[in-house]
């Protein structure tokens, strides 16, 4: 397996063109081996665990909390909507010709690339100021929290665990990574469309040094399939029956009072009556 | 390493007798394996070392492929492996399709008409001279087109229909067959499939590393010109800087057929000025159903250069297209 | 015209057969056993230094057998090359060379060498290099100024006039001359032109591209060589190889053309000598056309600015000629200079001024290419003469005979403020016997007929070059066997003039040409000191050399018949293989039997003694062919009148189509100013095949570079456009006319004439376009299709005119 392809410039001289196209197929299998994975753990782990943690819904200082508790405001859901048809887009143009289904990609693939920036240029301004900010960002005590768990799903004592915030650490894990590679496949993206015909400038591919243009095409070949990855697996969990009531909060708006309960420390998300604003 | 042009390296060479054959060796090697024509595009390519397959399939010794035969009901079936000097000369395509005639005559060079087919013209690869001399562009498989930087040298490249790679069709008797309607048969192992030509052309925004629709396991076997257009007003011309071997700078064929001064229906092709050659729609409406006039002749070129994106160095190519798709349609001597 | 038995007819050459059954072997036809085949591994980078070369993979194939490397090979000075280098200044410069068993080995050996380069800075365009901080082509320098390296940039001129594409005057330069006041001659002027000016850059691509065999036995080293010349190819080769020239045997039966690119062999010559030294097995280095295409030569291309003042009259008063030339990356062109002399000669202006500099580029290095400086002097001006007559209302034809020289006309630099002389120049005569033979006022009314959108375009244009030199040797011997042997030294270049020279002999001798043998194109054989064959000196040099040596001969063979017959030698003649009685015919020596008269009495009879004048090289040959009988070897002592030029004058038709731009050359027709014809068929071959290089030079031969990388793109006879058959008139067969006028100053009167003929096509076609577009004026070659539409259409151009390999 190569990671990256080499070319000659025209002198003679080495130079990395872009990732080798191996690596989407490994971000491909890497996917599914996670889902796959996944679903065994699911199987055969996560029952075991319940078995022995007793698991089922505590009842407690529920008496505030509303019959649906918002989770997403409508603006942040259109922007999720919004991101992701554009990515399943990006994806869509950026790989199928890669694997043999040919068509006119280029003009898609690049409008799709300004509209994704565009909905998170929109979604930093709007999680900064309108949002609560630092809740979807991992702090030290989620990774204190994530090794109790770790050491009692293990088997081994530990202090009680707490439930969630708003946003479990895999979510937040999740969120750092799309952060990542989306940062960088936006960023060499735009740069990237200095090579192509577009309506804003005259295409230029000398505009930055060959090294450095390889460079823009490792990142953003990088982030691309990367998101392979993270898109496989964030439908798998979109889909799955117990992690639906998300999905359907992310259509919806809102969670219901029992998942609410359930998965969440309402010390930690704290919602109120009035609080159906997110 | 070092790069040296010009002198052929080793290759295994087959010589089938025949397609299926043929189509065997092509399984077998799949993307290792070159189909050979007459050799006036693949001998640059191997000589240069700038393509290098593992194994050469020459179909010089098929002779099922070289055949020219009127079809039942109109029309021609030609082979591909037809020489061009035999599709200028046969009496049926001089009387009847008198464009695909012309169109092949102006190809190249006697010497090379004698020797490249039909087949080959139409499946031939681009003469842009950054990509030709094994410049890594997309083409090639890279991530630029040389011939579009501001430093770029692109007098015989493209106006229209660019993605990213400004390259064009070079071949001349491709408009002549898109004008006539012709069909391409492709044949591999799974059996034979037909395309029209307009479609058997590819442009770099669906696939920037080929020129037609062919699969490495795929022959184009024959070409079949339709009675459709057989004995309608024809008109080719070539522009290029030389009187005899010289690529087209823009090419341009038509097939009208006039009734009493009124062009009822009419299809106009041009190549060398856009990746693929292409057929002009907004032209052929601009004057199908009206009176034959200079006007109305000057009206098909204007349409057939909207939406031009000449470059650095050839937006002399918007005025020839313009001038030629109008004399195509005015008719009289190229 | 002088009645001759055989100057003047026309004959077969004797290696026509050979030519047209194939059976002629040129250098590469030859083999020897256990031969290996050479590879060069040319650079990638139009400037670079090699930093390491790792040829282990290549060593370690089976059939790789040796690789030269530049450190091999003897040095040279600046900025001259060796063939190989380890600092290429071109794209394409030979690195090292590789010698296997077969090519495919060789050229897969290349591929496995790994050649580690530094890029250096690089210059493509001349202008680019004087730009300030501009780049050099070489680390030395971009320039030559009194035979030294040097570095010039043009700090102080108007560079915005440069991107427009105007020429400015005010930029320092290292050569320069005037003659009379220019400045003066301007402003009495009724009319000024003033013209920036674009010659292109064009290769000599020969059909035979520059291959060498070479192998060495006991000591000595063969070399079979494409080259223009034999003898004055022998030295050069023997130095290059490191050896004394009496240690190279030279074979160079055949040429395929070399057009001033092997004039005297080429500088890669040395290699398969020095590799078949190595591997102790002949080399033989095939050069493809891709190579060819490099280190095959080019014509330099000249940027300039030419001013001429005309009265209304049509004379010209003054000619300011401003010219920067492209250099290529070695040795120095003197194309620039030629231009001017050859226009001062063409067009005899009252007062001329000459200034310009050679900028070196990292493009394929220059050499003379047919009429050197005299075919851009043509090309630029021919057109400015075309509109000063439109401009002044006088036919153009009347306008070159207006300023034409006439009899021993100035020329060129002066030397201590004179100029020096032509022996003779008969352009208004064969300015009248081209309008009588071709009906030119019938062309003339031609002009701007329309055929649809095609026009007719009419030109004239005047062209001179050298044709002349002198002081070399013939040699010849008369044997037993009757027969004339005639030891020719210069090469076989494929225009006929090793042959027709040697019939100056004959005509000497009376005989017919059968019973001459001519002995050429291998130094083994004795030959006699000669020109080189180029600059179209060989026809004018040895009809001399060998009319001398025919003219010695016959007075030997008058002695011997004197002798041996009784009388004065006056009483003798000589014709048809025999000295005669001249009152008594019948009475005479056949050749055979004076032939051993002569070996008989020895001494200066049969070359055991020979004249003092003669030339070592000769005297060498001509001991070597003492005693084989009646031996006529004489240098070439006769007057000489001044600089040999001759001249001709083009006409040419074409039609322009007005909406695609296409030109087509509809008929070309040529009358010549070439002294005495020799040989009628030899002469229309270089009267119409000047022209039709004349015609690439104008219609569409250039190269194209790519300047971020400095690499060239048109490497591909297709993509760099030399014309073909079909570019040539052949509706009606070309026509040609010479006046047929000796040279006075010459016993036979004869000039050469293969360079003149070239300008001649290329500014009649240039001034037939202008005029089919009415004023259509571009002051730059080739003139295009796209060159063509963008006038038409008033587009704005794509490129200046000063910019150079576009």
């Amino acid at each position: 397996m190569e990671i990256f392809q080499w070319g000659t410039d025209p002198w003679g001289q080495e130079m990395l063109v872009r990732i080798s196209w191996d690596l989407l197929y490994l971000a491909f299998w890497a996917g599914v081996a996670f889902i796959a994975f996944h679903i065994i753990y699911a199987v055969v782990w996560l029952p075991r665990l319940a078995r022995a943690n007793g698991a089922g819904a505590e009842s407690g200082a529920a008496a505030n909390v509303p019959a649906r508790i918002t989770r997403h405001t409508a603006a942040a859901r259109y922007f999720h909507w919004v991101m992701a048809a554009s990515m399943i887009a990006l994806l869509i143009t950026g790989f199928f010709p890669i694997v043999g289904i040919q068509f006119p990609w280029l003009t898609i693939h690049w409008v799709a690339g300004v509209l994704l920036t565009v909905s998170i240029v929109y979604h930093m301004v709007h999680a900064t100021f309108f949002l609560d900010f630092w809740s979807i960002w991992i702090l030290p005590s989620d990774l204190a929290e994530a090794w109790n768990r770790i050491r009692r799903q293990a088997g081994q004592q530990t202090a009680p665990i707490r439930k969630h915030g708003k946003y479990p650490l895999d979510h937040k894990l999740y969120h750092l990574a799309v952060t990542l590679a989306g940062l960088a496949v936006i960023g060499t993206g735009l740069v990237l469309m200095l090579r192509i015909d577009s309506i804003f400038w005259p295409r230029n591919a000398y505009f930055l040094a060959d090294e450095t243009w390889g460079l823009m095409y490792v990142i953003h070949g990088l982030g691309g399939v990367l998101f392979v990855t993270l898109t496989l697996t964030h439908v798998y969990f979109a889909i799955r029956p117990d992690k639906f009531w998300l999905t359907k909060s992310m259509i919806l708006g809102y969670v219901d009072r029992d998942r609410y309960l359930e998965h969440h420390d309402p010390d930690r998300w704290v919602v109120s009556q009035e609080s159906n604003k997110g | 390493m070092a790069v040296i042009r010009d002198m052929m390296p080793a290759f295994q060479l087959f010589q089938p007798t025949t397609t299926d054959e043929a189509l065997g060796l092509l399984d077998q090697y799949q993307e290792q394996a070159w189909v050979l024509a007459g050799g006036l595009d693949s001998f640059d390519w191997l000589k240069d070392r700038v393509k290098r397959p593992a194994a050469v399939v020459d179909l010089g010794g098929v002779e099922e492929l070289s055949a020219i035969r009127s079809a039942t009901g109109g029309g021609l079936t030609i082979g591909a492996m037809a020489k061009l000097r035999e599709v200028v000369r046969h009496p049926d395509v001089r009387s009847q399709y008198g464009l695909l005639a012309e169109a092949a005559g102006l190809v190249a060079s006697p010497q090379i008409r004698n020797q490249g087919t039909l087949g080959g013209n139409l499946a031939q690869d681009t003469r842009c001279w950054y990509y030709r001399d094994g410049w890594n562009c997309y083409r090639a498989g890279g991530t630029i087109c040389y011939a579009d930087t501001p430093t770029a040298m692109n007098r015989e490249h493209c106006i229209l229909g660019a993605s990213r790679c400004v390259a064009v069709n070079p071949s001349d008797t491709a408009p002549a067959l898109v004008a006539l309607d012709a069909e391409m048969d492709i044949r591999s192992s799974a059996g034979t499939r037909s395309v029209p030509a307009e479609q058997f052309f590819l442009g770099p925004d669906v696939d920037i590393m080929r020129m037609t629709v062919l699969e490495p396991n795929d022959l184009l076997a024959a070409i079949r010109v339709p009675g459709t257009w057989a004995g309608a007003r024809f008109y080719f011309e070539k522009s290029r800087d030389r009187q005899v071997w010289d690529f087209a700078l823009a090419s341009v064929a038509s097939a009208a057929r006039i009734t009493n001064g009124v062009i009822e229906d009419i299809r106009i092709a041009v190549n060398g000025v856009a990746p693929t050659p292409l057929r002009l729609r907004a032209a052929e409406d601009a004057v199908r159903g009206r009176q034959l006039t200079d006007e109305v002749a000057a009206q098909a070129g204007e349409a057939a250069t909207a939406g031009v994106r000449p470059l650095a160095h050839n937006g002399y190519k918007v005025a020839l297209l313009r001038n030629l798709v109008t004399r195509s349609v005015r008719g009289g001597e190229a | 015209m002088a009645d001759y038995k055989l100057i003047g007819k026309n004959y077969s050459t004797a290696d026509l057969v050979a030519k047209v059954t194939g059976r002629a072997k040129y250098a590469e036809d030859f083999r020897a056993d256990g031969m290996l085949f050479a590879k060069l591994l040319p650079s990638p980078m139009p400037h670079a230094r090699v930093r390491s070369i790792d040829t282990s993979a290549a060593e370690a194939m089976p059939g790789v057998e040796v690789i030269l490397t530049a450190d091999e090979l003897p040095p040279v000075d600046a900025p001259n090359e060796a063939g190989l280098t380890n600092e290429p200044v071109y794209e394409g410069e030979p690195i090292l060379a590789v010698a296997a068993v077969d090519e495919t080995t060789a050229a897969d050996a290349i591929e496995r060498i790994r050649v580690e380069l530094e890029p250096l800075p690089f210059a493509v365009d001349p202008l680019e290099s004087l730009r300030p901080g501009g780049p050099d082509a070489r680390l030395d320098g971009n320039t030559m100024a009194n035979s030294e390296l040097t570095t010039i940039k043009w700090n102080d001129v108007d560079w915005a006039a440069i991107d427009r594409g105007e020429m400015p005057t005010d930029g320092p330069i290292t050569d320069e001359w005037e003659v009379g006041d220019v400045e003066a001659g301007l402003a009495e002027a009724d009319l000024v032109l003033d013209e920036t000016v674009f010659h292109q850059s064009m290769g000599h691509q020969p059909l035979e591209t520059r291959t060498a065999m070479a192998y060495w036995q006991n000591g000595k080293c063969y070399l079979y060589v494409s080259t223009q010349s034999t003898l004055r190819t022998h030295g050069p080769a023997a130095r290059g190889i490191g050896i004394a020239p009496e240690d190279l045997v030279l074979v160079s039966e055949y040429c395929g053309g070399g057009f001033g690119s092997k004039i005297a062999g080429f500088v890669q010559m040395r290699l398969p000598a020095l590799l078949s030294q190595k591997a102790g097995k002949p080399v033989m280095m095939r050069i493809t056309r891709q190579e060819e295409h490099f280190i095959g030569r080019a014509r330099p291309g000249l940027q300039g600015r030419v001013k001429i003042g005309y009265r209304s009259d049509g004379r010209i008063t003054a000619m300011d000629m401003f010219f920067v030339q492209d250099g290529g990356p070695y040795g120095f062109s003197t194309d620039f200079m030629n231009a001017a002399d050859q226009a001062s000669l063409m067009y005899q202006p009252l007062s001329h001024r000459l200034r310009g500099l050679s900028v070196y580029t990292n493009t394929p290095p220059r050499s003379a290419q047919r009429a050197p400086g005299g075919l851009q002097a043509v090309s630029m001006i021919a057109p400015i003469m075309q509109k000063a007559a439109n401009q002044l209302g006088i036919d153009p034809l009347e306008l070159i005979r207006i300023n034409a020289p006439a009899g021993q006309a100035k020329l060129g630099r002066p030397t201590n403020g004179e100029q020096g002389n032509v022996s003779s120049a008969f352009v208004r005569e064969a300015a009248d016997i081209g309008e009588s033979t071709f009906d030119w006022q019938a062309m003339r009314a031609r002009s701007g007929r329309r055929n649809g959108s095609k026009v007719t375009g009419i030109g004239v244009a005047l062209s001179s070059f050298n044709a002349g030199a002198w002081g070399m040797d013939g040699l010849l011997t008369i044997r037993p066997d009757g027969k004339v042997y005639i030891h020719q030294g210069v090469g076989n270049l494929g225009t006929g003039s090793v042959f027709d020279t040697a019939r100056a002999a004959m005509e000497a001798l009376q005989t017919d040409w059968d019973q001459a043998e001519v002995i050429w194109g291998d130094t083994s054989k004795h030959l006699p000191w000669s020109t080189v064959q180029a600059g179209s000196t060989t026809t004018h040099a040895h009809t001399r050399a060998n009319l001398a040596a025919g003219e010695d001969a016959k007075r030997k063979l008058l002695e011997i018949a004197a002798g041996a017959l009784g009388g004065s030698p006056d009483d003798y003649d000589v014709a048809d293989g025999r000295v005669f009685r001249r009152d008594y015919p019948r009475q005479g020596l056949g050749f055979a039997q004076a032939a051993r008269r002569a070996i008989e009495l020895g001494g200066r009879f049969d070359g055991h003694e020979l004249p003092g004048d003669l030339n070592p090289v000769t005297v060498t040959a001509a001991t070597a062919l003492a005693g084989l009988g009646l031996m006529g070897v004489a240098r070439d002592n006769y007057p000489l009148g001044g600089r040999v030029i001759s001249h001709a004058i083009g006409f040419a038709e074409v039609e322009v189509d007005l909406e695609t731009g296409a030109v087509v050359l509809k008929d070309y027709r040529v009358s010549t100013d070439v002294g005495t014809v020799i040989n009628p068929r030899t002469l229309e071959a270089q009267l119409h095949g000047g022209a039709i290089q004349g015609f690439s030079a104008a219609l569409g031969q250039k190269w194209t570079y790519d300047r971020r990388w400095g690499l060239q793109v048109s490497k591909r006879f297709y993509s760099n456009r030399p014309p073909t058959m079909l570019d040539v008139p052949h509706e009606e067969p070309m026509q040609w006319v010479a006046q047929d006028k000796p040279d006075p100053f010459s016993p036979m009167g004869a000039k050469g004439i293969g360079e003149t003929a070239e300008g001649a096509g290329s500014g009649a076609v240039l001034c037939a376009i202008a005029d089919a577009l009415g004023e259509g004026y571009f002051n730059r070659t080739p003139v295009m299709t796209d060159m063509i539409l963008t006038r038409i259409e008033n587009l704005p151009p794509a490129f200046s005119n000063l910019a150079a390999h576009v």
